[in-house]
């Protein structure tokens, strides 16, 4: 009885030392985790006072939080999962249990991800892009130590690349480039400080503002940065303010160029932390990238799994013609945006051999574009009408900060009116170019060959003017490519679906 | 395959017109039922909760008591009765030339097409209520960012299963 149960159980026991746990310190990432989750609690503690049982607040609370630390704690007990020579095994559920395998073969990427709390504690989010759709088909580790997830990173790639050594992600970032790698682009200083330059931000100084009037109570002194009385009164205590009253163009222009400096400045100061040392290199399979200055980033993007190129530019930058290039892969690598920058800053002619390397042609000066229906300025007119309405109301109940409304409106209407004519779009044969935006134009060029579904939407406003709205299914979004062409004669958008969708798949 | 009717529909409203103008199939004429259960489902909970609102309040600030009872009544009734049927009548689909044509809404018009070659996976589902009705809905997964799942509903459920078996041999043909 005991032997054959014993059999039963003996290829599972054999497994069971390679069976891992997820890393214990998961169960203090839970505990952070039930701060906005007790969010959920609130209606039921409103409920108890209102009915004047509030002996019972404090043990409601403890219990919710007992049996959430409870089930935090099954579902550690519950989830495991096992590195085999070609695939990942997760079992997980307390009560139902899933047992998932996902052959390395079919692994598209590893992304590592670390959040602030799980930095500290020196663990890592790690997630498998299989390709399939939708974000809950993808599986995750969530969390294991950060060397453990990096050696599993590697062992992955490692299957998937062959018998081609793979060089570690984070130990050796600078180690010599193999025969078959070559630069493709490399960023030197005199570029990265230019970049930053063009990169003025004022962000810096909102970050200060918000932090200061969320910490308002906290910090010994009462001042805050936005309000000019705080100002006014700093003024008085240093006796400046007869002086500001006599000089006051003098402070002005100071105001502004140290304004001037903190966006100079902070543009730089981020720009060389994030792309100090930038490197980007062809590997066999792969474009590589490798950025930073104080945490170090090392990206393999695919080049087979490239879906999109998407050109973002300002329209001062512009001008000096400076470009950025991110490519939309199916593969995402750990960051929180689906696309990676692959030149961060650089003009034309450097970008368009790193097309080249993915197979994407930008478009040439004679290239038809086609410009989207006035019509799409609709949106916003109607958002500026509902500005303007608002704030007329605000004003007729007698509050004078309801002029702003109007105001608002009109800049927003004007907005809407002057964007619509930048977005255009054309079709190069193999692949379709859109270009939309004023503030920041971004090109998006779409290989017909990465469209997976293509929707034809019209609706009651653009049916009557015969128009219609194309959207493109493509692999891996991203937050800047809008893969939709919106507000062209439905003959044109049902000619292109057509030529789209005859399209061979991607090699 | 389905004759194209040679004069033009006038009506826009005309339920047959949309799909015949634009070459399309339309779905089971039972899933209106189906929609209608839903639809049910949805809306007699929000009269019920608008009814006891009335009964609660409304008696006792002394309003008009009963008016929010009758008007959610009504407008749930109304709705329940007549919608459906103009909803089930604006869904379209088309299967063959190697891709599937879904078109659906008529205030918002969508017309989606994914070629059998981009298909990953396909599901065919049947809820309680669809098989009561006998009725199924296809569902196929792409790996698109938009469009990650296609869903046509009202399909007799052999009717579906055809259609995923027509769809899957073309994935396997893809890749051999």
């Amino acid at each position: 009885m005991t032997d054959t149960a014993a059999a039963a159980a003996a290829p599972i026991i054999d497994d069971e030392a390679n069976w891992q746990r997820l890393h214990p310190a998961t169960l203090a990432l839970a505990i952070v985790k039930l701060g906005p989750r007790s969010l959920n609690f609130l209606p039921a503690v409103a409920a108890l006072g209102f009915t004047g049982n509030w002996v019972w607040i404090v043990p409601a609370i403890l219990a919710f939080l007992l049996f959430s630390l409870v089930a935090a704690w099954l579902h550690w007990l519950r989830f495991r999962f096992l590195v085999g020579d070609d695939e990942v095994v997760i079992e997980s559920g307390v009560l139902s249990r899933q047992h998932r395998t996902i052959p390395f073969d079919r692994i598209q990427d590893v992304s590592i991800e670390q959040g602030l709390v799980s930095r500290a504690l020196g663990i890592a989010k790690v997630g498998f892009e299989t390709g399939a759709g939708g974000k809950e088909n993808d599986a995750d580790l969530d969390a294991i130590a950060l060397d453990a997830a990096q050696a599993l990173r590697t062992t992955i790639r490692a299957h998937r690349s062959g018998e081609v050594a793979v060089v570690a992600a984070s130990d050796t970032p600078d180690a010599p480039l193999m025969a078959e790698d070559r630069l493709l682009f490399a960023m030197t200083p005199r570029q990265l400080l230019l970049a930053g330059l063009f990169n003025f931000s004022l962000a810096a100084l909102a970050v200060v503002g918000a932090g200061m009037q969320f910490f308002d109570n906290l910090l010994p002194f009462k001042f805050n940065i936005f309000n000019p009385m705080d100002w006014a009164d700093v003024a008085e205590d240093f006796g400046l303010d007869q002086w500001l009253l006599a000089h006051r163009w003098v402070a002005g222009i100071g105001a502004a160029l140290s304004l001037l400096l903190i966006g100079f400045a902070s543009g730089i100061i981020t720009m060389m932390f994030a792309n100090f040392d930038f490197r980007l290199t062809r590997e066999p399979r792969a474009l590589r990238r490798t950025r930073g200055l104080t945490t170090r980033t090392d990206v393999a993007v695919p080049v087979r799994r490239v879906q999109a190129a998407i050109l973002v530019t300002g329209w001062f930058r512009q001008r000096f013609g400076w470009h950025e290039l991110r490519l939309q892969s199916l593969a995402s690598d750990g960051e929180k945006e689906r696309d990676h920058q692959v030149v961060p800053f650089a003009q034309l002619e450097s970008i368009d051999p790193v097309l080249a390397e993915v197979a994407i042609t930008r478009p040439d000066g004679d290239a038809a574009w086609k410009q989207s229906h006035r019509i799409i300025a609709l949106g916003g007119l109607v958002g500026a009408l509902g500005a303007s309405v608002g704030g007329l109301v605000a004003v007729s109940f007698g509050q004078a900060l309801g002029w702003f409304g109007p105001v608002l409106g009109v800049l927003i209407g004007a907005a809407s009116l002057f964007g619509a004519r930048f977005h255009r779009w054309t079709d190069l044969g193999e692949q379709v170019a859109i270009r939309r935006g004023f503030w920041k134009p971004k090109l998006t060029l779409l290989p017909h060959a990465s469209v997976q579904s293509v929707d034809l939407k019209s609706d009651f406003i653009l049916r009557p003017l015969g128009l219609a709205t194309l959207v493109f299914g493509v692999p891996g979004g991203s937050s800047l490519a809008s893969h939709e062409i919106p507000a062209i004669p439905i003959a044109t958008a049902r000619a292109l679906r057509d030529r789209i969708l005859t399209a061979r798949a991607r090699a | 395959m389905t004759d194209t009717p040679a004069v033009h529909p006038t009506d826009p409203f005309d339920p047959a017109a949309l799909n015949a103008a634009e070459g399309l199939d339309p779905v089971d004429p039972a899933y209106a039922q189906v929609l209608r259960v839903a639809t049910a489902l949805n809306l007699i909970p929000l009269a019920i909760g608008a009814s006891v609102l009335d009964y609660m309040l409304v008696r006792h600030i002394e309003g008009p008591y009963g008016l929010i009872t009758a008007l959610a009544w009504l407008v749930a009734i109304i709705v329940i009765l007549t919608f459906p049927s103009r909803r089930v009548s604006r869904w379209g689909y088309k299967i063959g030339d190697g891709q599937l044509r879904v078109a659906r809404g008529w205030l918002f018009r969508t017309d989606t097409i994914v070629p059998f070659v981009r298909v990953q996976h396909i599901d065919v589902g049947q809820g309680p209520v669809e098989r009561w009705f006998g009725l199924s809905h296809l569902i196929v997964h792409t790996s698109g960012t938009h469009n990650s799942t296609v869903t046509l509903p009202g399909l007799p459920a052999d009717l579906a299963a055809a259609m995923r078996e027509t769809i899957r041999r073309h994935i396997q043909t893809d890749f051999a």
